[in-house]
């Protein structure tokens, strides 16, 4: 029997969110066409999103709409969810890898005793009803496989591991419902503030995009960092750096990949003047694409790269940057 | 304050990775265990705190097999925490994050707490699952992402912001709070040459599997059939473009990425 | 059988030094050496984490370790830069003879506010005329009622520009060699004590050396060490601890010739494999990785020795010897696995053949070394 999925969306800016986008896919391909793919958003102004949710292979949508969600608690969206579950014919929820829905993954399995697995980059049923999911462990250098099993499993996939929901016709049913009462253990409540954007360069976050451009400390002065943004920028990619240039202050440590910075999972990593120290490796080696530029051919970054151009990069990189602004249509 | 703070060692990230012969653990022979990164934040945190709020405690706690569970309790003692207790796990037992959480809420009963941090994830196995499963279990909020928590007496409150995908924010909350930390935000101190001469005297309160074991109540451990481990195909390196002048080796990169590795259109 | 596995304590201690190696140390090694720079702020972090006055007991203000933790310790920090762990157990030869000689009055007058907080002491016994041949030093030592008066030249003397606190050995007539030695402990502030300008060395450069001159410098008795007559002996029981530890620092300068060859010959491809899988090279990497494991068990079996109260002369003198002639055997090799990348600065190799050829200079160079093995030998055949 095919399972029934429920997947948790998001939206950011009112839009629906890529991996919400992953995660709807995945839930169709698990369900096939006898089970049902449930998707849900909590939050405020999800109209645009929720219309969205409802093409991209959706049975139902529901939505919990309350200005008081704009900033949700882990346990105010964990009882909501269980709101939604409980009682229902529902054997898998999906949630996105996002900071905080991740968070989600451990109260549901907690409070349903469900098998729980996060950061999944491969889902497949098994036959005996579960589900078998991959997942990389220690910074991507190995993938545990687990079979989850009994009543009800609850996956956090990883984002960009999956492609996105294609839109199918017609949509399906949305649904509102009103926001069923929070408790919280803590008196007061926490106040949340609303969502400030830490992005400065209007790019995306390291953590969500698709590609992440990073300079290392072949750059030699930060003034010459501008190479990696300018080439980050063309490719609409996230900037982040090895941690040679954030201890030197040419960036922020928010800018850090790495054993000690942020892990990242691109589709296309390109990593420009970075060695390739394996606390560098360990935060990217999950990466789909690895294309290294580097002038030493010895640069460790060569082994773990799917392309390689040696090089002086102070003269590759201006003009890569130059060469995807013209196929891209940008200049 | 009574700051509890939730520690697991962890392979180093130089150690070798093998998966032994029947793919189902690591093999231990040539890891080195160590204090997770994001778990040095959590103890970082809470020292910081420590010094901040006079007359506060801190209590590492970890719930694991002998003997590295035992030597990252005394690495988080050589850092400053006050006290440490090591709930032993009989070795071989598969370490599921559910019955992780269930067996350090008994833990956690016997030591009252203001405050219990964690590392937002574990270094090796980069689940978070058992800091938001706990919370869940005790009734408390929890945030995970965190940097830069701070107490406010007057307010009697907890300040802290929470780095989420797109942003950042702002949280004011009372305890109890399960606060999972972010890494590497903190500049983690390093333990010095006497103090960890003196954590290896430290007394390590221990629970034994025996003490916790019939505290759990019916509950179905081992939420897993199987688990494997399996190690990326060995890179083969990387494919060096040949060109004459920097217009070319673009060129020939923009192509391969577009018709052949199909990352971008 | 000896027991060669490392108890926890020891491992942590190990690890402590491996990580303030890699993360403090090895990211200025290249620079400071290019520069000739002292790392002054390398040295505050090592005595911040108790890595500095390593032999000093803890009740005043040290570290208290064996000579086998010492040098577990000593070899991670040469690993990552030989000079700057030169200047970091500087101090550990300057109290050394306080240690040895002082009386307990003095001991806590001198070294609990000194190793309470980031100071830096100078061992002074080389001069001009000669370094080996200490009982025919010339700086005289003139008694002048409760005090005396210092007056000579010092020479290669480290850290010297930085000290605070020196440690000086003189004579009261040269006649008289080793018996008219007395040793002093003379802090920087005394009239009459200066430090001479920084030397441009070969290697080690990342430790600071200099001349310290002694023009009428006046030095109360109180601050002499042990007996008239006594130094001569402290400074040879002193050279006596200090020379395992100098084992341990070549074995890490050879280790990381080993580490980095072996690394590079594991990458580096000619006649299209690996350089490792052909087998000159697998030759020379086979007898490196062996002068390192030897020089690495003759230094722990020194240390043992003199933890377990031997003097441990004949061992002492052995495990300097051979792991700073390994050191420099290895380090050259080294740079032979990385052909001409090897020669060139921007490769590390080079910097280790230079700093490595001090270890067989310095602390008694190794004629003097083989003449005390020698000595020591015959005994056994006398």
């Amino acid at each position: 029997m095919r399972p029934s999925v429920l997947v948790v969306g998001e939206a950011v800016h009112g839009q629906l969110s890529g991996p919400s986008r992953e995660a709807l896919n995945v839930a169709r391909s698990l369900a096939g066409s006898e089970g049902r793919v449930t998707g849900l958003l909590i939050g405020h102004g999800l109209a645009a999103a929720s219309a969205e949710m409802a093409t991209l292979g959706t049975d139902r949508v529901r939505v919990v709409e309350d200005a008081a969600l704009t900033s949700a608690t882990c346990s105010t969206l964990a009882a909501i969810v269980r709101a939604e579950v409980e009682g229902a014919q529902v054997s898998v929820v999906l949630l996105t890898g996002s900071v905080r829905y991740r968070e989600l993954a451990g109260r549901l399995a907690a409070r349903w005793d469900a098998s729980v697995a996060t950061g999944a980059t491969e889902l497949s049923p098994t036959e005996g009803g579960g589900l078998r999911v991959a997942r990389p462990v220690f910074g991507g250098r190995a993938t545990e496989e687990l079979d989850l099993g009994g009543p009800r499993c609850v996956v956090a996939l990883r984002p960009h591991a999956f492609p996105p929901a294609s839109t199918t016709a017609p949509a399906a049913p949305v649904e509102r419902r009103a926001s069923p009462p929070f408790p919280t253990g803590n008196a007061p409540a926490p106040k949340v503030s609303a969502l400030e954007s830490t992005e400065v360069t209007g790019g995306p976050s390291l953590g969500d995009a698709t590609i992440v451009v990073s300079g290392g400390r072949g750059l030699r002065a930060p003034e010459n960092f501008r190479l990696v943004e300018e080439l980050a920028a063309s490719l609409g990619a996230a900037v982040g750096a090895s941690r040679a240039v954030t201890d030197a202050g040419w960036r922020p440590g928010s800018y850090q990949v790495g054993q000690t910075g942020r892990s990242v999972a691109p589709q296309l990593y390109v990593a420009v003047g970075i060695s390739g120290a394996i606390q560098h490796v360990v935060g990217m080696v999950s990466s789909r694409v690895i294309v290294a530029i580097n002038s030493d051919a010895q640069a460790p970054i060569f082994r773990v790269a799917d392309y390689g151009i040696v090089g002086d990069l102070f003269a590759i990189v201006p003009a890569l940057t130059k060469e995807i602004r013209k196929v891209r249509g940008l200049s | 304050m009574e700051i509890v703070v939730l520690v697991k060692p962890v392979p180093d990230a130089e150690s070798r990775l093998r998966p032994n012969a029947g793919g189902t653990e690591l093999d231990g022979e040539g890891i080195k265990w160590v204090l997770s990164g994001y778990d040095e934040s959590a103890v970082e945190q809470a020292l910081l705190l420590k010094a901040a709020v006079p007359g506060s405690s801190v209590r590492c706690i970890s719930f694991g097999p002998a003997p590295r569970t035992e030597e990252v309790l005394r690495a988080s003692v050589a850092l400053g925490c006050d006290r440490a207790t090591w709930v032993e796990r009989p070795v071989g037992m598969p370490a599921d994050p559910l019955l992780c959480a269930r067996v350090l809420r008994e833990a956690l009963r016997k030591y009252p707490h203001d405050l219990i941090l964690a590392g937002k994830q574990a270094g090796d196995d980069e689940e978070g699952i058992v800091p938001s499963a706990l919370a869940e279990l005790l009734g408390v909020e929890s945030f995970g992402s965190v940097v830069d928590l701070r107490w406010h007496a007057e307010e009697k409150r907890f300040r802290f912001q929470c780095v989420l995908d797109s942003g950042s924010e702002k949280v004011e909350a009372a305890g109890p709070l399960l606060i999972g930390l972010q890494q590497a935000w903190n500049d983690p101190r390093t333990a010095t040459l006497p103090n960890i001469l003196r954590s290896r005297k430290a007394t390590i309160d221990r629970l034994p599997w025996s003490d916790v074991a019939p505290l759990l109540g019916a509950f179905s451990a081992g939420r897993t059939t199987s688990q494997r481990f399996r190690l990326p195909p060995p890179r083969t390196g990387a494919r060096l473009i040949d060109y004459q002048s920097p217009e070319e080796a673009a060129e020939k990169l923009v192509k391969i990425l577009r018709e052949e590795a199909k990352v971008f259109p | 059988m000896p027991d060669f596995s490392l108890t926890a304590e020891q491992e942590g201690v190990r690890d402590l030094a491996r990580k303030f190696a890699k993360t403090e140390m090895l990211p200025k090694a290249a620079e400071a050496d290019r520069l000739g720079r002292f790392p002054e702020e390398v040295l505050r972090k090592a005595w911040e984490l108790g890595l500095m006055n390593l032999n000093i007991p803890s009740e005043y203000g040290g570290s208290g370790l064996s000579l086998l933790d010492q040098c577990l310790i000593v070899e991670e920090l040469a690993h990552a830069c030989g000079g700057m762990t030169t200047s970091i157990i500087a101090n550990c030869l300057a109290l050394e003879p306080i240690l040895l000689g002082g009386s307990p009055e003095q001991k806590s007058r001198v070294l609990s506010p000194f190793c309470g907080s980031y100071n830096i002491a100078s061992f002074c016994l080389t001069e001009p005329s000669g370094g080996s041949d200490a009982g025919g030093l010339l700086t005289r030592a003139r008694r002048d009622g409760d005090h005396y008066v210092l007056d000579g030249e010092k020479c290669f003397i480290t850290n010297a520009p930085h000290a605070s606190l020196y440690t000086v050995f003189a004579t009261t007539d040269p006649a008289l060699r080793h018996r008219g030695i007395c040793a002093f402990y003379v802090p920087r502030s005394t009239e009459g004590v200066v430090p001479g300008k920084e030397e441009e060395k070969m290697g080690h450069r990342a430790s600071s050396t200099s001349t310290v001159r002694f023009e009428h410098a006046t030095v109360p008795v109180s601050q002499r060490l042990g007996a008239e007559g006594d130094g001569f002996s402290i400074a040879m029981r002193t050279l006596d601890q200090t020379r395992t530890p100098i084992g341990a620092l070549a074995t890490g300068i050879a280790q990381a010739a080993v580490d980095y060859a072996s690394e590079y010959a594991l990458k580096r491809r000619t006649f299209g494999k690996p350089i490792a899988e052909h087998q000159a090279i697998q030759i020379k990497l086979a007898n490196m990785a062996q002068a390192v494991h030897a020089a690495r068990l003759l230094t722990w079996q020194a240390a043992w020795t003199i933890d377990h109260g031997k003097t441990g002369t004949l061992e002492s003198s052995i495990a300097k010897c051979f792991a700073s002639d390994a050191a420099m055997q290895v380090a050259d090799e080294a740079i032979q696995v990385f052909g001409g990348y090897g020669y060139m600065k921007e490769y590390p190799v080079e910097k280790l053949l230079r700093d490595a050829k001090l270890t067989q200079i310095y602390e008694g160079s190794n004629e003097i070394q083989r003449i005390v093995i020698a000595r020591e030998h015959l005994k056994a055949y006398a």
